[in-house]
């Protein structure tokens, strides 16, 4: 009797959480499917040529057109090489100043140090806005306009702002018996963070570390008005002029009517994403944190 | 400000002082500093770059705000009239309701779309699936945001794009128009853009949040027979308001500040169809030179947005912390 109860509630509760799991897997897959069509059309589109981008706009066609991520580099490639790096030198400037200003908030006693530490991180509150215009002012006044440096300096002197939050909190988490016992072996405060903190703080510094790539790969508005020359600019700005002129005519003799400039365009577009293709492959979980903290730093 | 600011107070701001042996009593504050001589060399290269680039900037922007501005010319001060200019504009009106459509809109987009994604994905059992789904969340996210914007561009484009090919392989060819040149439609548009507005941050931060909470609430919620959408609307979401305000402030200052989108997709056009504040500030700024009146855009922009996160900060109160863990 026992079983044939047991058998009768068992599926009469669970048929429709089997429904609701199915469905939910449905309604998950389409919204990811649907999310995904930019990103098939760039790709697919990135092997076409003229006619079979005039003619096959969903399908893939053959043969693919690898040729077009030759002429792609052509003209994308000293737009990354550029950004490329902008980002490296800043990125290592602001990585050295985080880590210093992390250890010192988190590891040194000193007087005012909550005040000094606010107020950096008050200007995270600081939206750019407010600061663009007279940023802008500010870097001309300097002599900084069209000058690659204004590229760096903005990650150099706004990155720790961030940086330093975040590698506070992780450089707290450090034992402190480690620090002792270096101090006891005689080791100056630039020994406790070059051979004590920096190893143990690797995991923050990249998701510090993606967090700014990504934000140098993507800056638009700020090269747009600082950098004049295209042979500085930065990738994202150099691929919006390259749109403007496959559709309008421009660069490289591409005029509007002209099929055969969107395949090298489009794989122009998949060359700019690899970067941050490889930085996922590389360093997925902080990739995926460094998204997440950067929707943190409001 | 948000949840993930409230951490170093609980992770670095107590601990610390108490692992690190007192000061020396009665040592005065001079005498002390001195002493630790080191931590203020060690920040002063850090200070430096911040007074100079990221403190002076925005305090120049609210000073300047009342002043004629242009590079290479003495700035003269104007009181209030870049305000007034602003407000009794023709097109204020226009610029202002389209930021506040594009506001409500990124809140639907940016922090309830992604809630509902989030909730799901996390409910499913079978985990292989869990991480693939993840996965796919993030692809879409590996491409810059520049080349979403001009793919979207071409998306909509009215000879080659492909909605109006879709349109016309299904017999709805008199459906066809230009998306983003058309008045009625631009907004709408630029709104739509990024559909279904899915995969990207949020989502992933709602399900950071899902993961957070305590396992046993959920176990208590089945044996109570609390199941589906009441689980949903009485455990779930109390449970993420912290994310839910975080994420309705990004979509508060998506909607006031970022103009990128538009820029690129129309340009503030057809007319004045799609213009928003931010872009009016860099039009002025950048092709008419009226620095001083796009630093007084800014400063209302800046008052806009601050407000708003202050009142989203008030009204969104996240749950109780003991129930996580």
């Amino acid at each position: 009797m026992s079983t044939t109860t047991s058998t009768q509630v068992a599926p009469s509760t669970r048929r429709p959480l089997r429904y609701y799991q199915i469905g939910s897997h449905l309604f998950i897959t389409v919204m990811l499917l649907l999310s995904l069509i930019p990103t098939y059309l760039l790709i697919t589109w990135s092997f076409k040529n003229g006619l079979q981008y005039r003619w096959e706009r969903w399908a893939i066609s053959f043969p693919l057109r690898w040729r077009n991520y030759i002429a792609a580099w052509d003209i994308v490639g000293d737009y990354m090489i550029n950004t490329i790096i902008v980002a490296i030198i800043g990125l290592m400037g602001m990585l050295l100043l985080s880590l210093i200003g992390g250890y010192v908030f988190a590891r040194m006693d000193f007087p005012f140090r909550e005040t000094l530490y606010y107020a950096i991180i008050a200007l995270l509150m600081v939206p750019w806005v407010l600061s663009f215009i007279p940023a802008y002012m500010v870097y001309v006044r300097l002599g900084l306009l069209n000058n690659r440096l204004s590229m760096i300096i903005p990650e150099l002197a706004g990155g720790p702002i961030f940086g330093i939050f975040l590698m506070r909190a992780f450089i707290a988490g450090i034992p402190e018996e480690l620090f002792e016992s270096a101090r006891c072996d005689g080791a100056g405060v630039l020994d406790l963070i070059g051979r004590i903190t920096l190893p143990l703080s690797l995991p923050g510094l990249a998701t510090l570390a993606v967090l700014n790539f990504i934000g140098v790969w993507n800056s638009f508005l700020w090269p747009l008005v600082m950098i004049q020359d295209d042979e500085k600019q930065m990738i994202a700005v150099g691929l919006y002029k390259l749109a403007r002129s496959a559709t309008y005519g421009g660069v490289a003799g591409w005029t509007s009517q002209d099929f055969s400039v969107w395949g090298p365009l489009y794989a122009g577009y998949v060359i700019a994403s690899l970067p941050l293709v490889l930085l996922f492959i590389v360093l997925g979980k902080f990739y995926v944190e460094g998204l997440v903290d950067s929707g943190l730093k409001v | 400000m948000t949840e993930g600011t409230g951490t170093p107070e609980q992770g670095s701001g107590a601990n610390p002082i108490n692992r690190i042996p007192a000061r020396p009593g009665g040592l005065s504050t001079w005498q002390a500093m001195r002493r630790s001589w080191q931590a203020y060399v060690l920040l002063a290269p850090i200070f430096i770059l911040l007074l100079v680039f990221n403190y002076y900037p925005p305090i120049l922007g609210l000073l300047r705000a009342f002043y004629r501005w242009r590079p290479g010319v003495e700035a003269s001060f104007v009181g209030l009239q870049h305000f007034g200019v602003y407000f009794t504009s023709p097109e204020t009106p226009r610029e202002l309701l389209n930021m506040f459509k594009l506001l409500a809109f990124f809140f639907f987009s940016g922090a309830v779309i992604p809630f509902i994604m989030a909730v799901l994905i996390f409910r499913i059992r079978d985990n292989e699936s869990k991480e693939l789904y993840r996965l796919f969340l993030i692809i879409p996210m590996l491409v810059p945001l520049i080349v979403v914007i001009l793919l979207w561009k071409q998306i909509y484009d009215p000879n080659l794009g492909v909605i109006n090919g879709l349109l016309e392989q299904f017999g709805l060819g008199f459906l066809a128009r230009n998306w983003l040149g058309d008045t009625a439609t631009a907004l709408y548009a630029i709104m739509f853009m990024g559909f279904p507005w899915v995969s990207g941050v949020g989502t992933l931060i709602y399900l950071g949040g899902l993961g957070q909470i305590s396992e046993s609430i959920f176990d208590a919620c089945e044996v109570d027979g609390c199941t589906g959408l009441r689980r949903t609307l009485k455990i779930d979401l109390p449970l993420v308001l912290g994310q839910v305000r975080l994420m309705t402030i990004l979509a508060v200052i998506a909607g006031v500040t970022s103009f990128q989108t538009i820029l690129v997709l129309t340009d503030g056009g057809p007319g004045f169809a799609t213009m928003v504040p931010g872009l009016t500030m860099f039009h002025k700024a950048f092709r008419t030179q009226q620095f001083g009146y796009a630093a007084s855009i800014g400063m209302i922009l800046f008052v806009i947005t601050f407000g708003a996160t202050l009142a989203v900060n008030r009204t969104v109160q996240p749950a109780v912390e003991d129930v996580r863990h």
